[in-house]
């Protein structure tokens, strides 16, 4: 599999977001190559490896509907503002975040990945933040989307 | 006495009847919804074979894409909602089964021994111990902060000994009676006691949580 983590690209692309919107943790899922799992394939500010075992579930927690909605999704206050179960949020309990907001990364229009920003505290992200998140996802589309005619197909 | 009698076999009817309800669920999910949309898969990927638009293919292969996302969650589900194994195969695959699917879900890795050997246990006990486990599994991913946990399954002749460590932050047990909404530990204790086994559980600040299981065989 393509390591993700060595494309210096997505390292600058990150760690920018990151420092720019003052987060602590930031992190990057994506689908597979081959079959239907998703999977954690950067983070940063990450207090454990946890995130490297987690498959993303289909439709839940946030990364889980975003990829199977499309749309972006923000938590405020975890646990307190949560759809679902607070075990439907694993990535927010592996690295004890409580806010967090997290759009879809597009591959031939669909959703195949999530870019998340978290905070270890209550936060409202601003239309500002929200925007830069999403500026980001676009510029790793473009990234991604280089790397795979590179290398002859990643997603 | 006796009222107590009829009580304890009060609940284990109103627990019995859900569970065999839920068990109905999940095979229903795992064996019916399941193996039709392997059969709608199997369908559309010899369509997908046959056709030569670019456009029409793409589109397609999303479609097959979101079916066996969609077989992979019901998989994963109907293990959490009532592991097709215990059944088939007894506990200790069940609860390797769930076991796999916690730790792709949490991230968090279980180490799992059983010692001696595996003997037969009526089914109502063994999703008895099952869920045990999982409510003991679903605090420690909630509140544990730990990436690792430890499971040690002891068979006798006459009893079987589970324990199921954390290595992690650990929690006053003084301070379980203060939260009137926490029910999970007081509901294993119950479940245990009413197969006539036990469930204790103990706690370190900064050393983990430990749960020990016993049941007579
Ligand atoms: N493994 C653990 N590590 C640290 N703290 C724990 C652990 N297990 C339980 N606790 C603490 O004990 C409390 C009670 O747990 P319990 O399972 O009874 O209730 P709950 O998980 O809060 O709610 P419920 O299980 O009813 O949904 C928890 O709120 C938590 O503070
Ligand atoms: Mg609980």
């Amino acid at each position: 599999m393509t390591e993700i983590k060595g494309i210096s690209q997505v390292n600058e692309v990150c760690e920018g977001l990151k420092k720019r919107i003052g987060c602590e943790f930031v992190a990057l899922a994506l689908q597979n190559e081959v079959g239907p799992d998703v999977r954690w394939h950067y983070a940063s500010g990450n207090l454990n490896d946890k995130y490297k075992r987690i498959t993303v579930r289909f439709g839940k927690g946030i990364a889980g509907k975003i990829i199977s909605s499309g749309s972006p999704m923000m938590l405020i206050d975890f646990p307190n503002d949560i759809y679902g179960k607070v075990t439907d949020h694993p990535i927010m309990l592996a690295e004890k975040l409580v806010s967090c907001y997290a759009v879809p990364i597009f591959f031939n229009s669909s959703p195949k990945g999530v870019l998340l920003v978290g905070k270890r505290e209550k936060y409202t992200f601003s239309e500002d933040d929200q925007e830069m998140v999403q500026d980001a996802a676009l510029e790793l589309e473009q990234i991604l989307q280089n790397q795979i005619l590179g290398l002859g197909g990643y997603v | 006495m006796e009222y107590s009698a009829t009580r304890n076999q009060m609940s284990s009817y109103i627990i019995q009847a859900q569970e065999e309800e839920i068990k109905r669920i999940s095979l229903e999910l795992h064996e019916g919804v399941g193996q039709n949309l392997f059969s709608i898969l199997t369908g559309l990927k010899v369509v997908e074979s046959g056709i030569k638009e670019d456009h029409v293919k793409n589109h397609l292969h999303e479609m097959t894409q979101l079916i066996e996302k969609t077989m992979q969650e019901i998989r994963l589900l109907s293990v959490e909602l009532y592991p097709p194994a215990l059944t088939a195969l007894g506990l200790l695959p069940a609860i390797k089964s769930y076991i796999k699917v916690y730790t792709s879900t949490f991230g968090i890795v279980v180490e799992l021994s059983s010692i001696g050997e595996e003997k037969p246990i009526l089914e109502q006990n063994s999703i008895a111990v099952f869920r045990v486990c999982q409510e003991a599994l679903t605090n420690i991913a909630k509140y544990a902060d730990t990436s690792n946990v430890r499971i040690d399954l002891k068979w006798s002749n006459s009893k079987l000994k589970i324990s199921i460590f954390d290595f992690g932050r650990g929690f006053q047990i003084e301070d379980l009676e203060k939260n009137p909404y926490s029910l999970g530990i007081a509901t294993m204790k119950e479940r245990m006691l009413l197969t006539g086994g036990q469930c204790e559980i103990s706690s370190k600040i900064g050393e983990g949580t430990s749960i020990e299981i016993s049941l007579p065989i």
